[in-house]
């Protein structure tokens, strides 16, 4: 359970360790893929909870989107759309959705353990 | 537990790369913002009025420094002058009462030794001096000043000036306009004339510059000085 939070802090260790140098024009992308694997992290969380995980999933869905929102924010610019905004509005949203969706069905595991237990100690009394 | 290890190694590797994202983004957003190219104009033209605020305030502050310095720039060189001045009128005191040496054109009276001379004639020569509009007086290297006393004394047989025995041939340097002090040293009727009754024969002799030595300071006990009446 903790080993999550565990490679997340590492991870931040190993990025301040390393402090890789992103030139200024890049950060807007570097933010963008960001924004996508947080997604995809969600993602992966709430299938997690709803007992549909699949790693291999997991694992495409967080480089291919991260990757592919980097990019296309790179190609709307260059074409001179706004790219970048679409991908902060559709990740925007969907991380809500997700953190909705992993949010309701704690609620529902938790009420559930709950009544279950009250069943149980009615039971035993 | 089946479904743990399912899940654990992919979440893993998946936190761990958005962890190296987060802060990468973080360390690029830090460098982001500090730099001013990437600044919003509004952001720039705040910072820009902030800087110029400040620049205000820096020039007005130098400015009342400045003035500042200048205003005791002012009471130094005041003090200075006053100092300056008060100098000068207490030279010009001393100069007057005698107290430094002082030097100038003038003549000078020799009496040859051998002449019967007495100390009224002294007395009589230096007024004569003073009359013709002499400076400073000196008898045999004594400043004459106002508490000069000039005397017989009885017990030695010899003049003194200032408690001096007057030695001869005695010198009398006066410092003025020569020409004024040997005229009136030479009048008709004056006092050489007075002394070649009794056969003495003083030699006036002008100069282009004399010495004359200053005499000690008086000292007062009792003297004070009386508040000017309103």
């Amino acid at each position: 359970m903790w080993l999550p939070i565990l490679g997340l802090l590492l991870g931040i260790g190993i990025g301040s360790t390393l402090a890789i140098p992103i030139p200024g024009i890049f950060a807007k992308y570097l933010s963008v893929a960001l924004l996508a694997a947080l997604d995809s992290v969600f993602g992966g969380l709430k299938s997690i909870i709803e007992d549909k995980f699949d790693g291999a999933v997991l694992l495409t869905g967080f480089f291919t989107n991260a990757l592919l929102a980097a990019l296309l924010a790179f190609l709307g610019d260059r074409l001179g759309v706004d790219l970048y905004m679409a991908a902060v509005f559709v990740f925007g949203v969907r991380i809500f959705q997700n953190l909705a969706t992993i949010r309701r069905e704690m609620l529902a595991n938790w009420m559930q353990k709950r009544r279950l237990s009250a069943q149980g100690a009615n039971k035993d009394g | 537990m089946d479904n743990v290890k399912k899940w654990r190694t992919p979440v893993l590797i998946v936190f761990l790369l958005l962890g190296i994202l987060i802060s990468v983004q973080f360390h690029a957003q830090q460098i982001f913002r500090s730099d001013l190219s990437l600044q919003s104009t509004d952001d720039l033209t705040l910072i820009l009025k902030g800087l110029q605020d400040k620049r205000t305030n820096l020039e007005k502050e130098l400015q009342n420094l400045e003035q500042q310095q200048q205003a005791l720039n002012n009471d130094t060189t005041n003090g200075a002058s006053l100092v300056n001045n008060l100098t000068k009128e207490s030279n010009q005191l001393k100069i007057a009462l005698g107290l430094i040496p002082v030097k100038g054109p003038g003549v000078t009276v020799t009496i040859p030794p051998g002449s019967s001379i007495v100390y009224l004639d002294l007395i009589d020569i230096v007024n004569e001096l003073w009359a013709s509009q002499a400076e400073a007086i000196s008898i045999n290297d004594q400043r004459v000043t106002a508490w000069t006393i000039i005397y017989w004394n009885k017990e030695k047989m010899t003049i003194t000036v200032n408690g001096a025995d007057v030695t001869f041939p005695c010198t009398i340097k006066a410092i003025g306009n020569p020409d004024t002090l040997e005229s009136g040293l030479q009048l008709l009727g004056g006092v050489l004339d007075n002394l070649a009754v009794y056969k003495i024969y003083p030699t006036v002799q002008q100069s282009s510059e004399l010495n004359l030595p200053g005499s000690s300071p008086p000292v007062f006990h009792y003297l004070q000085p009386v508040p000017a009446a309103q």
